[in-house]
């Protein structure tokens, strides 16, 4: 059932790879601000790439509100603008379709090349649009406020979809007339590409893509603010993590609380263990079941809730103060608070970690067992010498993975801990990033130590791994 | 039938046995010292787990009076559900709560779809680059590029103060995938080629095929999605800084659990008239204590439904290698 090429097809497929690859040039670059051609204005944010400009009128004109409103730029040109985007968007799609069925035989190609001569046209109608709308935005009289700019994503894009057009025409015209009776077709494996490639794209937007907000960590940035050669810092936000007094302060801190919780979260990561092999030692079923179903409800509740529980047992009119006397608010204040954090994060987790103990007891062959009683081994000794040593492998990955993650404790359960006297030891790298950037709006010190940490983080990772190969021969990511 | 009787001689003889045995088996001081601390301990710490809910539940059903001067500590006294009733009518509090079912529910049903679909493509080895594809998914999990990259990123893509920020960026979870990759690849291959060579497409096999069959992983990874998503609220609280309408239950409670003084004041953020009213037939303590239960209920009802696939899918990802 494999189709057949003919020498034309073979030569067309030349031109279709340049078409397909301009294309996915033209898919790449919509995600990034710098090549859209839709900003116009200086009032257009620095945040706004091209799929941003179509998708979403709103975060277009965010920044603009005053202008409209004065008059300095008219409706007119920012819809003409928007529809501009709107088309060019399209445009890419219906070319992106004239790519796909372009790995198919000839009755697909020719099925999908109008849709890339049409999908360039509309793109160039696109183009001409935000052409028109830039002109009328030159008008403005107040061109000090509005600082029309023509963007050089607009060549950019420009240069894409002639690329297009011209081969797509190119190829309806070198590729054989198609037999109509033929089917479409395609080979599997380009077939389940393109199945995957939808995926492929949502992977790249939303795990890949923030990695280019890296280059934050080089500028003088603000929100709402240029990124451009005036403000380019070069590595002075990563000198200032080590210079500026301040920072330098905040930073030990924030390092001494992270490394001080995990290092208690690691030092009492056997917990789970313990739980599950002292649990195993319950013979009355039915106690065992409710302990397992009750312990492992807390894991399934949020951070918001256990602050809510906390809350209600011991806040000032909570159920320790009102059941044995008292007003002491017990979450308030920084006393042994990293204690009390480490005593919350194991009440959560402690039930459902064990589980993966409760499963590996199960696993243990009993023959081991009964040769150990038959060696006189009691009770203890069979605890020690057979189910520990049973459950120290999966011990080993789980403690490994804790020491991996030894600077991402989350947020969550700082965020919703923390209060005005506590914060000086609460706060973690995560929650400290946050309040950082989020709230104070230091977006590229923020970035930096993000970038640190993910860093820091990666090689930790690995290194973690290493051991275990070296170890046991078995990596663990 | 006098075998079956013998049979059963046989077992009650042998039951008796054993009963005997163990009674004549004499446990030692330390094995029931051991006893004894063990149940103790895990009884108490059982306790410690279940208290905390049913002291807020109690609390909410009380007379908000006693509630409120402190007096319901281990039993419920003058039992009503009017603080349940009255929650209706906050206006906020009801939105919020329609957006964490609507996210739950959609973002479940659409990550469960795709990753049911995407652990299926990349198993097929005729996939163009599956090895790379498989990897580019997966070396995700292990790194990220920092909270604020993430949000600067979703702000481009115009996923700010949008519903679909809930859903879309959670569409693609990679660990899910190799926990399904894993488990298809365990199902026989001879039905999906027989189907294949009938002449079904890929997406038929899958959809008539293999989905039907990957059903008990796909059970286990909805429920850790759906628990994920009723529990979210970091993005809640990120990325919807100007959408209040938006704001998942989780952020709500935390929003009131953190209005420490002036209960109209909570009240007036949002709130119209008749929230305000029902409001103040709660004073501020029962209020959080019956949001929190409101939050939390949701889960207490599903859990036992989803308790029994919980070893499944930890020891599956234990697995994965």
């Amino acid at each position: 059932m494999k189709y057949e090429i003919s020498s034309k097809e073979k030569r067309a497929e030349v031109v279709l790879w340049i078409s397909r690859v301009a294309t996915f040039l033209s898919v790449f670059l919509l995600f990034f601000p710098q090549a859209s051609p839709t900003r116009i204005t200086s009032l257009i944010g620095k945040n706004v790439s091209l799929f941003t400009s179509a998708v979403s009128y709103g975060t277009l004109t965010s920044e603009m509100g005053r202008a409209l409103n004065r008059g300095w730029l008219s409706y007119f040109s920012i819809t003409i603008l928007y529809i501009g985007a709107v088309l060019i968007l399209l445009g890419i799609i219906a070319a992106v379709v004239c790519a796909c069925t372009s790995l198919g035989n000839l009755r697909l190609k020719k099925f999908g090349m109008p849709f890339g001569v049409g999908g360039a046209l509309a793109a160039i109608l696109g183009l001409v649009l935000v052409y028109i709308s830039y002109t009328q935005v030159l008008l403005t009289d107040r061109p000090e406020k509005v600082e029309p700019s023509f963007p050089g994503g607009f060549f950019v894009y420009a240069f894409l979809i002639l690329v297009i057009l011209i081969t797509s025409i190119i190829t309806l015209i070198m590729l054989p007339k198609a037999d109509k009776n033929e089917k479409f077709y395609m080979e599997p494996k380009f077939k389940l590409f393109l199945m995957f490639l939808p995926f492929a794209m949502l992977c790249f937007v939303f795990s890949y893509l923030p990695l280019y907000g890296w280059r934050y960590a080089f500028f003088d940035y603000s929100a709402g603010g240029t990124l451009s050669a005036d403000n380019f810092v070069g590595f002075k936000w990563f000198t200032n993590l080590f210079q500026s007094e301040a920072t330098k302060a905040d930073v030990v801190r924030v390092l001494r609380n992270t490394l001080a919780m995990s290092g208690l979260g690691i030092a009492t990561s056997w917990l789970p263990m313990a739980f599950a092999i002292f649990l195993n030692e319950i013979k009355v079923g039915w106690f065992k079941r409710i302990v397992q179903t009750f312990t492992t409800i807390p894991n399934f509740i949020s951070w918001v809730l256990v602050y809510a529980i906390a809350l209600a047992i011991f806040s000032t009119d909570g159920f320790i103060n009102t059941a044995f006397g008292g007003d002491t608010n017990y979450l308030m204040g920084n006393h042994l608070i990293w204690l009390k954090m480490l005593a919350w994060g194991t009440w959560k987790g402690i039930g459902w970690s064990a589980i993966i103990y409760i499963a590996g007891i199960s696993g243990i062959d009993q023959q081991l067992y009964e040769a150990a009683t038959v060696d006189g081994a009691g009770r203890f000794q069979k605890m020690w010498h057979v189910t520990v040593p049973g459950l120290l492998p999966t011990y080993f990955v789980m403690l490994l993975m804790s020491v991996a993650n030894v600077l991402s404790n989350g947020m969550d359960q700082y965020l919703v801990f923390k209060n005005a006297q506590n914060v000086s030891t609460i706060e973690v790298l995560d929650l400290y990033v946050y309040t950082l950037g989020i709230q104070n709006g230091n977006i590229p010190l923020s970035t930096v130590i993000g970038m640190v940490k993910s860093v820091v983080s990666v090689v930790l990772l690995f290194g973690a791994n290493g051991i275990s190969k070296a170890i046991r021969g078995e990596s663990i990511v | 039938m006098a075998k079956t009787k013998q049979e059963k001689l046989d077992a009650k003889a042998e039951k008796q046995y054993y009963r005997s045995h163990k009674k004549s088996h004499k446990l030692s001081f330390g094995d029931v010292t051991f006893n004894v601390i063990d149940y103790v301990f895990f009884g108490v710490f059982t306790l410690l787990c279940f208290f905390p809910f049913y002291f807020l539940f109690i609390n909410t059903i009380s007379n908000n009076d006693l509630v409120q001067r402190g007096q319901i500590t281990f039993y419920p006294k003058g039992i009503n559900f009017d603080n349940y009733i009255a929650m209706l009518n906050v206006s906020d509090l009801g939105n919020a709560f329609l957006i964490s079912i609507a996210r739950t529910i959609i973002g479940t049903i659409v990550m469960v779809l795709a990753t049911a679909f995407v652990g299926y493509l990349v198993t097929k080895k005729e996939m163009w680059g599956r090895k790379f594809w498989y990897r580019f998914l997966v070396i995700t999990m292990y790194f990220n590029a920092g909270t604020i990259p993430w949000f600067l990123n979703m702000s481009m893509l115009g996923l700010t103060n949008n519903f679909l920020a809930y859903i879309i960026p959670g569409i693609v979870a990679p660990y899910n995938i190799i926990l399904v990759k894993t488990y298809i690849e365990s199902i026989p291959g001879e039905l999906e080629e027989s189907a294949l060579i009938d002449g079904a497409g890929f997406f038929t096999v899958w959809r008539k095929i293999i989905f039907p069959l990957s059903k008990p992983i796909l059970a286990t990874i909805a429920i850790f999605g759906a628990v994920g998503h009723w529990n979210s609220f970091t993005d809640s609280l990120i990325l919807m800084q100007n959408a209040p309408e938006l704001f998942t239950l989780q952020h709500r409670l935390y929003i009131y659990l953190n209005t420490s003084s002036n209960l109209a004041q909570v009240m007036s953020t949002g709130g119209s008239a008749a929230s305000n009213a029902a409001a103040s037939m709660m004073n501020q303590k029962v209020l959080k204590y019956t949001i929190s239960m409101v939050t939390v209920i949701p889960i207490l009802v599903v859990y036992p439904f989803m308790n029994r696939y919980f070893e499944k899918g930890i020891m599956l990802g234990a697995v994965k290698g």
